[in-house]
Parts: C-alpha cells; structure tokens; sequence
C-alpha cells in the first residue's frame, strides 16, 4: 500500500494551518518549510502546462518533463497540487474560496499584476480578513526599482552579496547554487511567521507582508554596512583571503593532498593558539623558524607582523597541509582545539560521518518512478513537534479531488464542468 | 479592531538570550525589531566575541564600539551576569523563570555543565522554548567541533560552489552561513511559539547550523543523490541559463546580465541591435546557448565596452572617423536602465557604498539611523519584509554592555535591593 502523497503531519507546530502556493522560485523553498513544520501547504498551477519551475533543470537522467524536473522536486516536495485557472473570473472565484479557508498566501507576481489576479491584498482581506498574504518581488511593492526584472544573479548584484565574493583577478562572482533565492525564500518565511504570530497577538487580523529579494540579499553581507558606515571601507572579495572589519587577513584557504580545508588566521598560526598549531608542525618537522621564542611569543600575542611575515606563515602552513587528507588534518585540528573545516563537495556530503550519525537524509519514493532518492532533512529537531518529510512532489493537479470535492464540498458534476471550461 | 490598537507581534514575550556572534543574536534580533523583549545575557570578564571583533567606532577597540556586535543587536536590552560565580547558575534560572524564549549557541554540553541545560530550565519554568544553534547540532561525531560561519560555509558546500571552474574553492568573502542560517532558526522558534500558544506546550530546538546550511543549496544534493551529477562552481554562468554572466563596465564597476527565458533573450537581442551573432542557428535554444557561452561572454563584454564610459568620458563618443554619428555611452547604471526597459533582467554589482546612496533601498526604508550612546547616530539593518499593520520597529541602538543590569534584576527578576547590591559586589554580575 503506497503512502499518500502527502503523507499527514498531525504533530508538526504549523499542523492546523493552511497554506496557499501561488509562488515562483523566490517562494516555492519556503512554504516546502512551512509545510514539513506540519502546514497543508497547496500549490496552484496553471491548468495543463502546469508551474514553470517545472520546466527548469536539472531533469532527472537529463529527461525533460513537467514531473522530471529536480528543481520542482526539491522546492515542492510534501506539497498538494491544484489547477486553477487565475484568467477567468471562475478561476478566482474558486481561488477566493480556498483563501476563505487558508490562513497564508505567498505569491510572487510583480507589483500591480496581483490585482489583475484577484490576489490583491485587499481583495483577499474581503474574503477573509485573517489571511496573511506574502508577496515577494524582486525589489518590493513601491519604489523606483519596484518594476525591474531580476534572476538570482540580478539580486545577489544589487543587493551586494557578488561584491563581497571573487578576487581582484576576476571581478565579483555569484555562488552557483542560487543564494539570492535562498536568502529571500527563507527571509520571507520568517515575515510570515511573524505575522502569523501577530494575528494571534492582536485578535485574528490579518495582514499584507511585501518582501524585497534585493533586500534580502543585502541582509546576508556580514559586517560590510557597519564597515562602510564606521571606516568608509568597502569590504569586497579578497579570494583566498579573509576581509576583517576592512583589512584582507591571513590565507583561510589551504589545498591538502585530497582537496582543500578551511582554516582561519593560517590555522591558527596567527592567534592566542599559535603555540598549540607550531608544536604541531615541529613534530612533523615543518615548523622551520617558527619553533623560535621570538616568533611563538609574537604569534601567540597577536603583535603585528609585516605582510612578508605572514607570507612565511602561509608558506609553511601550506607545505604543512600539502602532504595530509583533508579531514584527517581537520579532526586531528579540532582535537587540538582549532576550529578548523574541510571544503565538501556534494558527494562528500552525502557521505559525511556526521550527517549520518544524525540521520539527516531522507529517502523520498517515487510511486511514479519506483525509484527512492535521499533528500536532504531535517533542518531543526523539535523535541515537541518533530520536522517531518512528506513525500515527492505533486504531479500537476493531483489533489483537485481532494481540494475541491472534500475540502470545498464541490460535487463531481461540477468539477467536470470546471475541467471543461478549462478553469482546472 | 482600529488600525492604532494594534500590538507588535511578539508583544508580551520575553527572551533570555545567551547566544553569541552572528547566529543566535540574528535570531533575536528578529524577535526585538517585533516586539519582544530581548535581554542579551552576557559577561563582562568574558566579553562576547563580536564586542570584540571590528569594525570599531573610530577604528578605536572598546567593548561598546564594536558596529559588528551594534548592527545584529537593535532594539534588545543587555544585562551581565558571571555564569561561573557559585550563584551564576541560580541567578540565570530566576531570569529564565520570567522569559518565553531562551537562545543560547555554545558548543553541546556547555548549558549542561552550567547547570542551565534544557531540563534544568523547563523545572522552573514549564512552558520554556529554548533553541541550541551550536554549529554542528547536539549529537555526533562532529558536535563538539569549533569554528565559525567562515569555515563552517566551506564544510556545508559553500565554498565548493563558489568561484571560477577549476580555480580554487573561493567561497563567499563572508561568514556566509551566518548569514543565511538565522532565518531558518527563527521559522521553527516562532512556529514553535504558535504552537505553545495553541497547546500550552514548550521545547526544545535542536538547531544544526550545518543541517540547516545543506538545506540552502537549492537542487545541489538532489541531483547528485538522483543523477549522480556533482555539480560545481561556474563562476558567473548557470547550470541552465545563457546568456548569464557580470561584465566589466568602464567605470569601473561590474552588470550583470541574465536570461533564464526566451522572453528574456528576445529583449537582450533587441536591446543588442540583434547583431549577427545573436541570430546564429547555434544561439537559437537555450540548450544550445549552453555551449555557446564563451562566445557570449565575449560578444557581451565587447558590447559593454564599446558602450560605457570612464568616469571623465562624455556621454556622446566622437570616434575617429567625422563621418560616423556619435555614439551614446553609458554608465553602468543607464546600461541597467536601458536594458531593463527592453525587458532584461540586468542588475550592477553593488558596493557596500552604493546600497546606502540606492534609492530603491532608500525607498524601502531599509537602513535604519540608531542613535548610540557610544558610536552616536549609526546604520542598522532591517529585515526584507514590510507588515503592513504591525511593522518592526528598530526603537533602540545595541545596548552598552551591563547597560540594563539592574533593571532586569530588580524590575524583571524582581531583586530586592539589599540582595541586588550584596551580589553586585561580590562579582556575580561581572
């Protein structure tokens, strides 16, 4: 006997909630959050071809097709899945009488579009004055930029996050795996908790959350507006490097045998635990000038060294890390007392001790596949309301049964009549 | 209910936050900048890391100086408290009683050993929620590791997706996952508070930075569990879009221009001039402009050279020939504009400096202008939402450390005098 896809969640915090999906990739991570917290997350598609992300790569075995897509699996899994066609006013009737029973709606639609919809604020507070809608735009809801079209990349530039990354040799780089939808998928989660939270707070009224992705980006710069702000520096990608409070550090970025780790202050070279890390090197006879009284005291005190200094520091650091694996160098680290980590690629994770030991990753099955994948897990244990998965993604209208016959009472007479008109 | 009556949301909560750096304080920081109250529980023999990490107020080192520590700690008070004085543990407890919500992100089994770990909590005060964000989680082989986001973003895959193919794993120029595991924290500390207030019921947060990290690396690990592909760092281009990349404009700075659609490669050609290039059989499908993309970065990167200027350039370019009418040159941020009006998502890497003059930000009200005690009128983040009835509220600048000692003693815990000062002086709240 198959699982139902998705599987109940009675135990998660959120279970009670609903949660309608109108999203794009800027929202679709976030409410699979919501709803692995125990929320009946419903995600609305067009009828037929169904939401683009499912158009967007990678494809399973490079396949493409509206259920292959990994993309679409990994922001939807544990979802419902209704058609809905928002064009026709039948449409947004139907739709305003989910809303009537929902408790969020996140949309993505740029600013003004959404009332073409009938997914306006107002609109839906008519309906249902404790909904809390969440609307993500590249750059918010007002505002001379309001209008402007933007990818990951557009945001991870304008709100700052490439300039912090890359080298002088190269310019500013994006992070691959897209950080700007990550930062505003999360982000944005949070503001919706908030005002659920807030309803509870304030008798059940509802409101309109207007989220930025620029802004979210610009959110995740580390300390570069408080440097700006107090020394006028702008803090920018120093490659290999570390940028602290303005002045690019000491190399973080060793290679070892087998890769590479990840290693402040040259290890730990520059630092209260310099002495720890040069008695390390001396028994493996790297050490060279550094065993000298003169240097652990200045190392051990952090006095300022010249830049040729900490080249040598660097130098001997690397040669040091050159002839060991990366996590044997690592644990061996950590015993010690440096907090040091290795760089992992995505099979390496898969493999991690520690993620195992935890039991972090899932295997979701595929009915339609006969085929099982490991997703990633839990995110947060809660000892109360435990995080659950809730199996694959939906296929393109799988639940209008569900949705329509037994949550809004709709008869089959006229569910057939909707999918004639084309409205589901 | 009028519009005015209204109450932030996390009015009425408390919270006893003994997490430090980046991580928890940003966790809280949402809490504060809603409502909550947020007492930052600290040492003053053993500051917290980012009062003692730059950049400082007048490039001057000080405990209360720290614009890292101010910028993560709006709107929350701070109160001292010795955690090893033989009555540290007592006197947290008596906080803890009062709060809602406690944070703490010490390594696993520090709480436990200073007698306030989750059970020790819960026995004075039932309905607690507490949220541990050490870095690697309570449990396994890896739990009693040390580092910071800096490191902790090269474990979790950061670092091997970012930056140029088969240059070195670069990374984020940042604490990266500091600055991104926050935001799933506060999604389950808050769900977990709807909860208590449906149920009644507290608990406990077991919040892995490194688990919720690998959450944040979009399709990555799916498609290498499902199609044992390993994907990697591509510098500015895209697994699935091109044109995709960041060109250097002549003054100076870097655009950014993506096309995930075929809309969107429509505009570009047309914002081009549909040059040759662009209609070539092999740029036709995005399948196929994949393969092309060294030959587009090229042809993108002429272009942009051939139509921004320097600094010291006009706008209008004479070339050499008088018969050649002249040509418009841009500044980064016209190329922008002209090529978002054709319909093309293109953005200029911003500096640090450019976000404060921006003025979609400015719009947004996003920067916030605190007044210090110490560091007078300073910037402050907001969150990326706006709620439209009750938004955050940035009410005050970091607290100074101790600034709020004795209000917490006396009015939240409710100290009496004699007891307040008898433990002040024996070191208890430093």
């Amino acid at each position: 006997m198959p699982l139902p896809v998705p599987t109940p969640h009675p135990r998660g915090p959120l279970a009670g909630y609903r949660v309608l999906d109108l999203a794009d990739e800027k929202g679709q991570f976030g409410t699979r959050l919501l709803g692995e917290l125990g929320a009946d997350v419903i995600k609305i598609e067009a009828p037929r071809e169904g939401d683009p992300v499912r158009r967007s790569g990678p494809f399973y075995r490079g396949e493409d097709g509206p259920e292959t897509s990994i993309a679409w699996w990994a922001l939807n899994a544990g979802k419902r899945s209704v058609t809905c066609q928002l064009r026709l006013e039948v449409g947004r009737q139907l739709l305003h009488r989910l809303v009537a029973v929902s408790d969020i709606v996140v949309e993505t639609n740029p600013p003004g579009r959404a009332a073409e919809l009938g997914l306006d604020y107002a609109t839906l507070a008519a309906v249902n004055p404790g909904i809390i809608l969440v609307s993500i735009t590249n750059f918010g809801q007002t505002g001379p930029y309001k209008d402007y079209l933007a990818t990951d990349i557009t945001a991870a530039a304008m709100g700052g996050l490439m300039y912090l990354n890359g080298d002088d040799e190269h310019g500013p780089v994006r992070t691959t795996a897209p950080q700007a939808y990550t930062q505003v998928n999360t982000q944005a989660m949070v503001g919706a908790m908030t005002a659920l939270f807030a309803r509870g707070t304030n008798g059940g009224v509802g409101q309109h959350v207007d989220v930025s992705m620029q802004e979210a980006a610009a959110n995740a710069l580390d300390n570069a507006s408080a440097t700006w702000d107090l020394l006028g520096i702008n803090n920018r990608g120093p490659g290999l490097r570390r940028m602290v409070g303005g002045n690019i550090g000491a190399r973080y970025l060793y290679e070892t045998s087998d890769g590479w780790l990840a290693a402040l202050s040259a290890g730990g070279l520059f630092g209260p635990n310099a002495n720890t890390l040069i008695d390390w090197l001396d028994e493996n006879g790297e050490a060279g000038e550094l065993v000298q009284p003169t240097w652990r005291e200045r190392l051990s005190t952090m006095t300022p060294i010249e830049p040729e200094e900490l080249l040598y520091l660097e130098e001997r650091f690397a040669a040091f890390c050159s002839r060991g694996k990366k996590l044997d160098l690592v644990t061996e680290a950590q015993r010690r007392g440096l907090g040091w980590a290795p760089v992992q690629s995505p099979s390496e994770l898969a493999a991690c001790e520690q993620l195992g030991a935890r039991g972090f990753w899932t295997t979701v099955h595929h009915d339609d596949l006969d085929a099982s994948f490991a997703y990633p897990g839990a995110p947060w244990k809660l000892s109360a309301t435990p995080w659950a998965q809730r199996g694959r993604a939906p296929h393109i209208g799988e639940h209008n049964a569900d949705v329509y016959g037994e949550l809004l009472g709709l008869e089959e007479a006229e569910l057939r009549r909707l999918r004639l008109r084309m409205v589901i | 209910m009028a519009e005015q009556e209204l109450k932030p949301a996390f009015s009425g909560i408390r919270v006893a936050d003994f997490a430090w750096v980046g991580v928890g304080p940003l966790v809280s920081k949402y809490l504060a900048d809603h409502g909550a109250e947020v007492i930052r529980i600290e040492s003053a023999t053993y500051p917290e890391t980012l009062r003692r990490a730059g950049p400082f107020f007048e490039n001057t080192p000080g405990l209360d100086r720290s614009g890292y520590y101010a910028n993560f700690n709006s709107s929350k008070i701070c109160a001292t408290l010795n955690l090893k004085h033989p009555r540290g543990n007592e006197i947290a407890k008596r906080i803890v009683e009062k709060c809602d919500v406690v944070t703490e992100s010490y390594t696993p089994g520090t709480m436990s050993r200073l007698g306030i770990d989750y059970e020790a909590l819960r026995a004075v005060r039932p309905d607690i929620i507490m949220i541990s964000m050490p870095l690697f989680g309570q449990t396994g082989p890896w739990a009693p590791w040390m580092g910071y986001g800096h490191v902790l973003q090269a474990a979790a895959g950061f670092n091997h997706m970012t930056g140029w193919p088969d240059e070195p794993p670069i990374g984020a120029g940042t604490a990266y996952t500091d600055f991104l595991v926050p935001h799933f924290a506060a999604i389950a500390l808050i769900a977990a508070l709807d909860h208590r207030r449906r149920t009644g019921e507290g608990q406990w947060i077991d919040f892995g930075q490194y688990e919720a990290a690998v959450n944040g690396l979009w399709t990555t690990m799916l498609d290498w569990s499902a199609n044992g592909h390993e994907q990697s760092r591509l510098g500015n281009r895209d697994i699935e879009a091109a044109p995709h990349g960041a060109y250097r404009c002549k003054d100076g700075k870097w655009l950014t221009i993506s096309c995930t659609t075929e809309e969107h490669w429509t505009a570009l050609k047309a914002a081009l001039g549909r040059p040759e290039w662009c209609d070539l059989e092999r740029m036709r499908r995005r399948w196929q402009r994949l393969n092309e993309q060294k030959e587009i970065d090229r042809h993108l990167q002429f272009w942009a050279d051939d139509n921004t200027r320097r600094p010291d350039e006009p706008p209008e370019f004479r070339g050499e020939n008088p018969e050649v009418p002249p040509q418009r040159k841009y500044t980064s941020y016209e190329l922008m504009e002209f090529l978002q009006k054709f319909g093309v998502p293109a953005g200029v890497v911003q500096s640090p400096e450019d976000l404060r003059a921006d003025p979609q930000l400015s719009h947004r009200g996003h920067y916030w202008t605190l007044q210090h005690p110490v560091m007078g009128e300073r910037i402050y983040d907001g969150a990326a939402f706006r709620l439209s009835r009750t938004p955050a509220n940035l009410h005050k600048a970091a607290p100074v450390l101790g600034e709020d000692t004795e209000y917490v003693y006396r009015q939240v815990v409710g100290m009496e005098e004699d007891e307040f000062i008898e433990l002040l002086a024996d070191g208890a709240f430093e």
